[in-house]
């Protein structure tokens, strides 16, 4: 790997309500590469994203977003970056439909072309572009995923957080989403994601990390 | 219901009810003034709402824009009825650019109990003021419109009346279309979960911000409205049962509709008219009554009548915005 690092963690340490949930956790995330972060339930996957997205603070350590200490940026600057994140459980506005859900980190975000990152968003997930007048509380936790993808997809113009996205789908959707996320591969975004368990697609990887217990575990 | 909810076809409904004050007896033309006054303050709570949050302290603006405009007029001779509205909007729309910032920090209840003792500072130091007449306040003249005198009481309730609703009415337009645009709509997100759409790039508190200005906007409006029919003002338009009613107004309509404001308000008007004409002991009985009906059978205000119609129930049931708590994330 001699590419830089998009995203670098650095012997972070998160407590959340005094319980260390990330204990000296390193990562080094080159460009353009598609990483899997593995571990069992509360190992600290999810603690890590929101650290990454700012909605925890790490007691020691840093997180550095193209070579930017992201403990400069509040919250919602994060995603102006260019991070897209996908939380677990999907997170979408039960309201909008589904093209104002995909719309709505643009919609507050300057400088982009949200015709151009729409439009694709609809060439990688197809299926989006029949349900965009759908209501999202409307569809099935499946659809939900997918859309929460696209969403991500839409503000991610460098960076995927993808938290657990084969969790509790359908096997066909698994598929389904193997084969697009395969499909972001060459254009120059940044994937991690986050699994419990490495059945799903390991040929779809370039790098893995495992965390247990919030700390590297040697391979 | 999509044809009337256009922006022109909306113009045309308020000028229809303007001209309809020609023909409303004088009680009813006095009555539906106050009611499209209320809903002027009652509509900002509910683009507040939008965000999740309820202010159970709109006294404050609706005072701000009240006694800044009784100020005003006296001082200088402003009485042209435009101007005071525009007066009103200001002086509230001021405080809330204040206050907004500091206070959309919070949310859920600590959110409203901060609104409710904001208003109580100020009714506490109105009352104090000696100069503003403490408690009992003061008049301010009748009001004119673009150099008219309105001498004959029928001309002038019909001035007001008309006033009253062409400001509600383009109020209502403006929240109509807002409610549909962007900034709308993120602020519906904000409702459903204020912390996880900051990982969206949403600032959460600048939202709730904006809307909490154009709520203080509205009540400062309404506060120069209510002036205007009253002719007086004293620091009971700060207290916490006058944003009481208006908060009264807001769990009635839902926060989904706009239209349902007004009805609510009109609604509202008439049950406390009739309940005080037929039953003066126990009238607020018969408006509890009312309000528990509602809530009862339209947990979603009445705008539920025919949004859910509307929208062939797409929508979750969704407390009304007294109701709105924001749920954290976890």
């Amino acid at each position: 790997m001699t590419a830089a690092p998009l995203l670098e963690i650095s012997d972070v340490n998160v407590e959340i309500q005094s319980m260390p949930a990330l204990r000296g956790f390193t990562m080094r995330v080159p460009q353009g590469s598609m990483a899997s972060l593995v571990g069992r339930n509360g190992a600290g996957k999810t603690t890590l994203m929101r650290s990454i997205m700012g909605h925890l603070t790490p007691k020691r350590g840093a997180i550095h977003f193209e070579g930017q200490d992201l403990s400069a940026y509040p919250r919602h600057a994060r995603a102006a970056l260019g991070i897209g994140y996908m939380p677990e459980d999907r997170g979408l506005i039960p309201q909008l439909t589904v093209e104002e859900n995909v719309m709505l980190p643009l919609w507050v975000t300057k400088g982009i072309d949200k015709t151009a990152r729409l439009d694709f968003v609809y060439e990688v997930i197809r299926e989006l572009t029949e349900m965009r007048d759908r209501k999202a509380l409307l569809l099935s936790g499946g659809q939900q995923k997918l859309v929460a993808l696209g969403r991500a997809l839409a503000i991610g113009t460098k960076c995927l957080l993808l938290d657990e996205p084969f969790e509790g789908i359908a096997p066909a959707l698994s598929e389904r989403l193997s084969e697009v996320l395969a499909s972001l591969r060459g254009k120059d975004l940044t994937v991690l994601i986050s699994q419990s368990d490495m059945n799903h697609s390991r040929s779809l990887f370039d790098l893995e990390f495992t965390i247990e217990r919030g700390a590297n575990l040697a391979h | 219901m999509k044809a009337l909810s256009h922006p022109l076809a909306m113009l045309g409904i308020v000028l229809a009810f303007v001209l309809l004050g020609r023909v409303l007896p004088a009680w009813t033309l006095s009555l539906a003034t106050v009611a499209a006054s209320n809903s002027l303050i009652a509509l900002g709570i509910v683009v507040l709402a939008r965000t999740g949050n309820v202010s159970f302290g709109q006294g404050l603006f609706y005072a701000a824009g009240g006694y800044g405009v009784a100020l005003i007029a006296n001082s200088f001779g402003l009485t042209d009825a435009v101007v005071q509205v525009m007066i009103g909007a200001v002086c509230g729309g001021l405080l809330g650019l204040i206050i907004g910032p500091l206070i959309s920090r919070y949310t859920g209840i600590f959110f409203g109990m901060l609104t409710l003792a904001l208003s109580m500072v100020l009714y506490g130091a109105l009352v104090k003021t000696t100069a503003l007449g403490g408690s009992d306040g003061f008049n301010v003249g009748r009001p004119t419109l673009f150099g008219n005198v309105f001498t004959d009481p029928r001309e002038a309730d019909f001035m007001l009346y008309s006033v009253s609703v062409i400001a509600t009415g383009l109020a209502g337009i403006a929240a109509t279309v807002y409610f549909r645009s962007e900034l709308g709509l993120v602020s519906l997100a904000v409702r459903a979960n204020n912390l996880r759409v900051e990982y969206l790039g949403v600032s959460a508190n600048r939202i709730v911000a904006i809307n909490f200005v154009i709520a203080a906007v509205f009540a400062g409006a309404s506060g120069a409205l209510s002036l205007m029919a009253q002719r007086h003002i004293d620091p009971q338009f700060a207290y916490w049962t006058t944003s009481g009613e208006f908060v009264f107004v807001a769990i009635l309509a839902g926060y989904q509709s706009v239209a349902a404001v007004f009805v609510a308000s009109l609604a509202l008007e008439l049950v406390r008219s009739f309940s005080n004409l037929y039953l003066p002991n126990t009238w607020q009985l018969v408006l509890g009554a009312f309000l528990l009906a509602v809530i009862l059978f339209l947990p979603r205000g009445i705008g539920s009548l025919w949004t859910s119609a509307n929208r062939k129930s797409d929508q979750p049931d969704a407390p009304a915005p007294g109701a709105a708590v924001t749920e954290p994330a976890e």
